[in-house]
């Protein structure tokens, strides 16, 4: 029998049994469907990442820690406290020192292009005359300004410029009291932070305050995503000054520092270790919304597992059906062998047959999630994905549908192999006479 | 004349130790080519196990088969295969029908199985549905017929791969005189026209009487073997 007409007569032996094939099927079915459209909302969103950091560029940025202090910056961006009320309680200083030897080492690792030190300011709270609500807040002054900032109101920071300038992200217009990008241009907001040493005297009088001017506001991005303002140098510099009043030259210029540079890319991961054996670590664009991606990684994975365990419950009503076919056909399978059809092609006929139900299934399994896939990112654009249009939440690549499918076949073939043995294995006499 | 099927010392027993049921108790008996071979008795005797013996559906207990000289031991079952479905024609006794798919579908089973082509097969089984005047039915639903019908659909099965040798399990137990003439016709033309050799089990006397030679079977055993008749004797059966 040529491959084609078995092929044929699995297809057709397949839907003689319309129901029970249908339920076979419908198993399989939910099994691909959740891998698929999981596969599909990974890549998309993985995609939307790729996109967004390019868009940002600062290739080379990176942000050097001490290692114990990295892991307290880890933390903080991991429990998300933007725009979140602040509590006096708990309060937000970072403490850190880069001794000069260690800079010098530093900067003579090979691909390191520049690194100076950086004071990170960690400021008690955000607030503005229209709220009487103070809240959380971290800022960042970026001196290299590689970045491209999306901004959906507004004007970029001006690091030469005297006045103090802050970019606002979307997520704090509300709670300051702005109707919306526009409304919060050339407003004032108010940034709250502590002057070190009056905090060993007065405890509960320490914070000052400083005004600056909103130049503009940043459109969500992955930028915004790490929930941290951006200001400009004459603001970083006032908070700093004022933070550090009172403290000897010497030891303020040891507190709360961090280095910046940019380095070559290409031997990120070689710096990235050299720096490790100084006590150092790297943080780069990339490792900031590497904990997105783990995040998504292990939802990937969660549903993945999903999917499997619904693949592997279909492949045992697989093999149950096929058992069930075989025994229905017992005469036709005689009646074949008797017309002198070899052993070897009835295996092939009914694992192709079960090969096919993992087909179908996927098949089906693929043209639903595409289908949701396509009105999931209908609504999200109208909703919650509104400021992204070129966002899809969900991307379907060829070869994720093409691997998947052939693993369900693969999955299904082996789910036939036993049932196509027994049926390969029949001897015609006993069969014909099968009642 | 050449001898097609040699048996010796054949045979068969089904079941084991105490359910143990010998089927077929030594038999001897050559069949030539172009013979046309009545096998008859009463049922239950063995004739149908004999048949697939014959056909090489079945391994005997005992006993040695050959065909055209070759034992059928020596055979490997790709040859086998290949000789059932190029030069055996086969009549079941049920049918044997997928009764789901078409008439025409059915008849060109053999043909898809040798792989002969689409066109092919679909030409050779509709000629084989108007040798058994069936061709109007080509695309009906086989379980849809009378068993009549099905049993000529199961005529043209056995003769749509132009066999040597046509085995025939009561080809005319299920019909009326006029049709089972109608069949019997049919297949004798074969013999006469193409020398195909028919091994035909029937309780059927009138059938048996039409071939040239008659082996009676009781019990497992043969206890009457007309052997091949002379030419005179065949001209003679002919009138
Ligand atoms: N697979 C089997 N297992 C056990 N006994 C069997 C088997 N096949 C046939 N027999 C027995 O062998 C004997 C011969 O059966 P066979 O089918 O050859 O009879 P038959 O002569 O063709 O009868 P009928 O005219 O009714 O078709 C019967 O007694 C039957 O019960
Ligand atoms: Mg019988």
């Amino acid at each position: 029998m040529r491959l084609i007409d078995i092929i044929k007569t699995a297809n057709h032996n397949l839907f003689q049994n319309k129901i029970r094939t249908f339920l076979t099927i419908l198993a399989i079915f939910i099994g691909s469907f959740t891998i698929v459209l999981n596969t599909a909302i990974n890549s998309g969103v993985n995609s939307f990442i790729d996109k967004q950091v390019e868009s940002i560029g600062g290739d080379g940025f990176i942000e050097v820690f001490p290692a114990a202090m990295y892991d307290q910056v880890n933390s903080a961006m991991k429990s998300g406290t933007a725009a979140t009320e602040y509590n006096p309680d708990t309060g937000s200083a970072l403490s850190s020192n880069i001794s000069d030897s260690d800079l010098e080492k530093l900067r003579k690792v090979e691909g390191v292009n520049t690194l100076e030190i950086f004071h990170m300011l960690s400021p008690e709270w955000i607030t503005s005359n229209h709220t009487d609500k103070k809240y959380n807040v971290a800022i960042e002054y970026f001196p290299n300004t590689d970045f491209n900032v999306d901004l959906s109101a507004g004007q970029m920071l001006d690091h030469e410029a005297k006045d103090y300038e802050i970019l606002l992200t979307e997520e704090y217009l509300e709670p300051l009291g702005f109707k919306d990008p526009e409304d919060a241009i050339d407003k004032t907001i108010t940034i709250g932070f502590k002057q070190t040493t009056l905090c060993y005297t007065q405890p509960d009088n320490c914070i000052k305050k400083v005004d600056a001017k909103v130049v503009g506001v940043q459109a969500p991005g992955i930028l915004s995503m790490s929930g941290e303002l951006q200001i400009n140098a004459a603001l970083s510099d006032a908070i700093y000054d004022g933070s550090m009043k009172g403290v000897p030259v010497e030891t303020a210029a040891k507190a709360n520092i961090i280095a910046v540079g940019s380095v070559d890319p290409e031997k990120l991961d070689n710096i990235r270790e050299k720096f490790r054996n100084i006590g150092y670590e790297i943080m780069t664009i990339d490792d900031t919304v590497g904990m997105i991606r783990t995040f998504l990684d292990v939802v990937l994975i969660v549903f993945t597992i999903f999917g499997a365990i619904a693949l592997l419950a279909a492949s045992i009503g697989i093999i149950n059906t096929l058992f069930m076919s075989v025994q229905e056909r017992t005469r036709e399978i005689g009646l074949m062998k008797a017309l002198g059809m070899g052993s070897g092609k009835i295996f092939l006929l009914f694992s192709l047959e079960a090969t096919l139900l993992g087909f179908w299934g996927s098949v089906f399994g693929i043209a639903v999630s595409v289908a949701a896939g396509l009105a999931g990112n209908g609504i999200a654009h109208s909703t919650f994905l509104a400021d992204f249009p070129t966002f899809s939440l969900t991307e379907f690549t060829p070869l994720n549908v093409v691997v998947i499918t052939l693993t369900i076949m693969l999955v299904a073939f082996v789910s036939g192999t036993l049932p196509a043995i027994k049926a390969a294995r029949k001897n015609p006499i006993d069969a014909l006479r099968y009642e | 004349m050449k001898p097609l099927i040699e048996v010796t010392n054949l045979s068969k027993t089904y079941g084991k130790k105490s359910t143990a049921f010998r089927a077929l108790k030594d038999i001897n008996l050559t069949i030539n080519e172009g013979e046309t071979v009545a096998i008859v008795g009463k049922s239950g005797s063995g004739k149908s196990t004999l048949m697939h013996l014959l056909a090489l559906l079945d391994q005997p207990t005992t006993g040695t088969i050959k065909i055209n000289d070759i034992n059928s031991h020596k055979l490997k079952q790709r040859q086998l295969n290949r000789l059932r479905n190029r030069e055996f024609g086969f009549v079941f006794q049920q049918f044997f029908m997928n009764a789901n798919d078409s008439v025409l579908n059915n008849v060109l089973l053999p043909l898809k199985i040798s792989s002969t082509r689409r066109r092919a097969r679909k030409k050779l089984a509709l000629d084989a549905l108007k040798t058994v005047g069936l061709e109007d039915k080509a695309s009906n639903k086989a379980n849809d017929l009378s068993g009549g019908q099905k049993q000529r659909v199961c005529i043209a099965r056995a003769i749509v791969n132009n066999p040597k040798i046509i085995f025939a399990d009561e080809p005319t137990g299920n019909l009326d005189s006029v049709t089972g003439d109608k069949v019997i016709k049919l297949l004798f033309d074969l013999n006469r026209n193409k020398k195909v050799t028919l091994i035909i089990v029937t309780h059927d006397l009138e059938l048996a009487n039409k071939c040239q030679r008659q082996i009676h079977i009781k019990d497992g055993k043969i206890t009457k073997d007309t052997g091949t008749k002379t030419s005179a004797t065949k001209k003679e059966a002919k009138k």
